[in-house]
């Protein structure tokens, strides 16, 4: 073997290992996926690396191919092409195995069963589940364990359903809407669960379509539309992807072409003396000014999540 | 999947469907047609023929319950909940199959004890064991159609289908009038149902006569059918779910 064709060998051997360790760590990792149903293109050619750790918010309007999406990283949807792993495996495997759980977004609750003994059975299924009274603890069922599921109030089977998925004590766990029937102070009772639940270093990955869900609790949003990622970052780099944060400063000077030349600004509209430049990346385009002595009733206004949505997608959330 | 069948029963316990028909409606119907209108050397004959008759009315009945029970675990989201479980699709089955063997036991046990105590039916220690189980173990054909029942259809459609295949089972089978009254043409077609045959080798016994192979072979060839249909309507409802 010559020394060329070695090098060649060590070179691609190296490679392959590496990518066996990308995906190892990857905890979910879709390629080219789609699913049609009929006509549609539910989930359209998307791709998608999740390393572990990572909360991230699936973001999109109702339609936009998120619960396929979950369905497909459970297996309870083939895809029609592209390639799902979890774990590097199959999805199947990783449920078997108790790494990857999961909260529907709805049913699931099954009747003539009591809270403590639906909770039960499914603890009973993982090999090593977390003790029962602490998931009744994490989500606030301890006063109901006698009581019949049938008879829980929205919130209350919703706080049933997240404790089933926690409960085989899972490294990655996907949740479908988790918020929509709750009303705001459940909500917010919820969030404070998951978070104890992610600092402990596990990977969530949570569909909604409340924006300020995806700001506050995600520290990734992927934005889904028609079944393609239309944006995927921080909350602020998808704000800023769209540049719609916005610097309004007062400028005396009529020439006002300079200020379009000023980093980070994409477009300038002058209104009276007030310039409002629309810039991707605030920071720098305020020290800009800053340099050039345009400070006066200086503002920066930033963007909702809202907008950037709405941008991206041309739905109105 | 022990934890599964435990739950299922948990839950069976709390189905006045099951409780009304698994164990009630055949104690109560066994104690009428052997009371009633029947009188002297006919009511020993009676009380036997019709005690085997019941138990396996109130056994068929419980097995298609628990299968048609599918259909609702399926609508209320349950099936997708025990597939996001460690619990393999077959452990599912085996559960749900198990649990039917189960809860086709109060029946049985409910018709022979009041058989034994009300009726006055007496028998050898070895007859009550192999009539028991003899209808405990033929019960597994109709749990399995009841699965396949449940897998197949929907809720609604599900529950009429379990009633309907239970009542024409029992009437069509002998079990409700004897198949002996019974016009020659309806008795030859009667000899080729699976309830016959599953009442017919318990009879047997119960008459102190040997149990055909020829009706052992007809059961065993319909616990292969419906053995299928459970396994088509599994696999179906799979592709669905």
């Amino acid at each position: 073997m010559s020394r060329a064709a070695l090098d060649r060998w060590i070179y691609l051997g190296s490679r392959a290992l590496r990518s066996v360790f990308r995906m190892t760590n990857d905890v979910v990792s879709l390629k080219n996926v789609t699913k049609r149903f009929g006509a549609v293109r539910a989930v359209d050619d998307l791709s998608l690396d999740i390393p572990a750790g990572q909360t991230v918010a699936l973001l999109g309007p109702n339609g936009a191919g998120k619960s396929t999406g979950i369905r497909l990283l459970l297996g309870l949807l083939a895809a029609d092409s592209g390639t799902v792993r979890v774990f590097g495996g199959a999805p199947e495997a990783a449920i078997r195995s108790g790494r990857l759980a999961a909260m529907p977004q709805e049913g699931g609750l099954v009747s003539r069963t009591t809270v403590g003994e639906l909770l039960g059975f499914v603890s009973g299924t993982y090999r090593a589940p977390l003790p029962l009274r602490e998931v009744m603890a994490v989500a606030g069922l301890e006063e109901l364990a006698g009581r019949r599921v049938e008879r829980l109030s929205g919130g209350q089977a919703q706080r049933l359903r997240f404790a089933l998925a926690l409960a085989g004590d899972p490294e990655l766990i996907l949740l479908d809407e988790p918020t929509a029937a709750l009303d705001v102070r459940a909500r917010r009772e919820f969030w404070e669960s998951m978070r104890a639940f992610a600092a402990r270093g596990r990977t969530v990955l949570f569909s909604t379509h409340y924006l300020e869900e995806a700001d506050e609790y995600a520290d990734r949003v992927v934005v889904i539309d028609r079944g393609r990622i239309v944006a995927d970052g921080t909350s602020r780099e998808i704000k800023r992807l769209v540049s719609l944060t916005t610097v309004r400063v007062t400028v005396p000077a009529p020439e006002t072409a300079w200020l379009e030349l000023l980093p980070g600004v994409t477009s300038v509209e002058i209104r009276g003396d007030r310039a409002h430049l629309r810039t991707r990346d605030a920071d720098t385009t305020v020290l800009a000014l800053a340099e050039a002595g345009a400070v006066r009733d200086l503002e920066v206004v930033p963007a909702a999540l809202e907008d950037a949505f709405i941008a991206l997608t041309g739905v109105d959330a | 999947m022990l934890g599964y069948i435990r739950l299922e029963i948990a839950r069976a316990r709390r189905d006045p469907g099951y409780v009304i028909m698994g164990f009630t409606m055949p104690v109560v119907m066994y104690l009428l047609f052997t009371n009633l209108g029947v009188a002297g050397d006919d009511h020993g004959w009676a009380a036997l023929h019709v005690m085997v008759s019941m138990a396996a009315f109130g056994a068929i009945g419980s097995a298609f319950n628990n299968g048609t029970g599918i259909a609702e675990d399926r609508t209320a989201g349950w099936l997708r909940q025990l597939r996001i479980t460690p619990l393999a699709p077959v452990q599912v089955i085996a559960g749900k199959a198990g649990t039917g063997m189960l809860v086709v036991l109060p029946a049985i046990a409910g018709v022979c004890l009041s058989a034994a105590l009300l009726n006055g039916v007496r028998l050898a220690i070895w007859q009550w064991a192999s009539i028991v189980l003899l209808l405990w173990a033929g019960s597994l054909p109709f749990t399995l159609l009841g699965l396949a029942i449940g897998y197949r259809f929907s809720g609604q459609t599900a529950a009429v289908l379990n009633i309907a295949a239970n009542l024409v089972l029992a009437i069509v089978g002998g079990l409700w009038l004897p198949a002996e009254v019974f016009p020659s043409w309806l008795k030859a077609l009667a000899e080729w149902t699976p309830s016959f045959a599953y009442a017919d080798l318990a009879r047997k016994i119960a008459f102190g006569q040997t149990p055909g192979t020829g009706v052992a072979l007809i059961l065993t060839c319909w616990l292969v059918v419906f053995g299928l249909l459970a396994l088509y309507g599994y696999r179906r409802a799979g592709r669905l779910a």
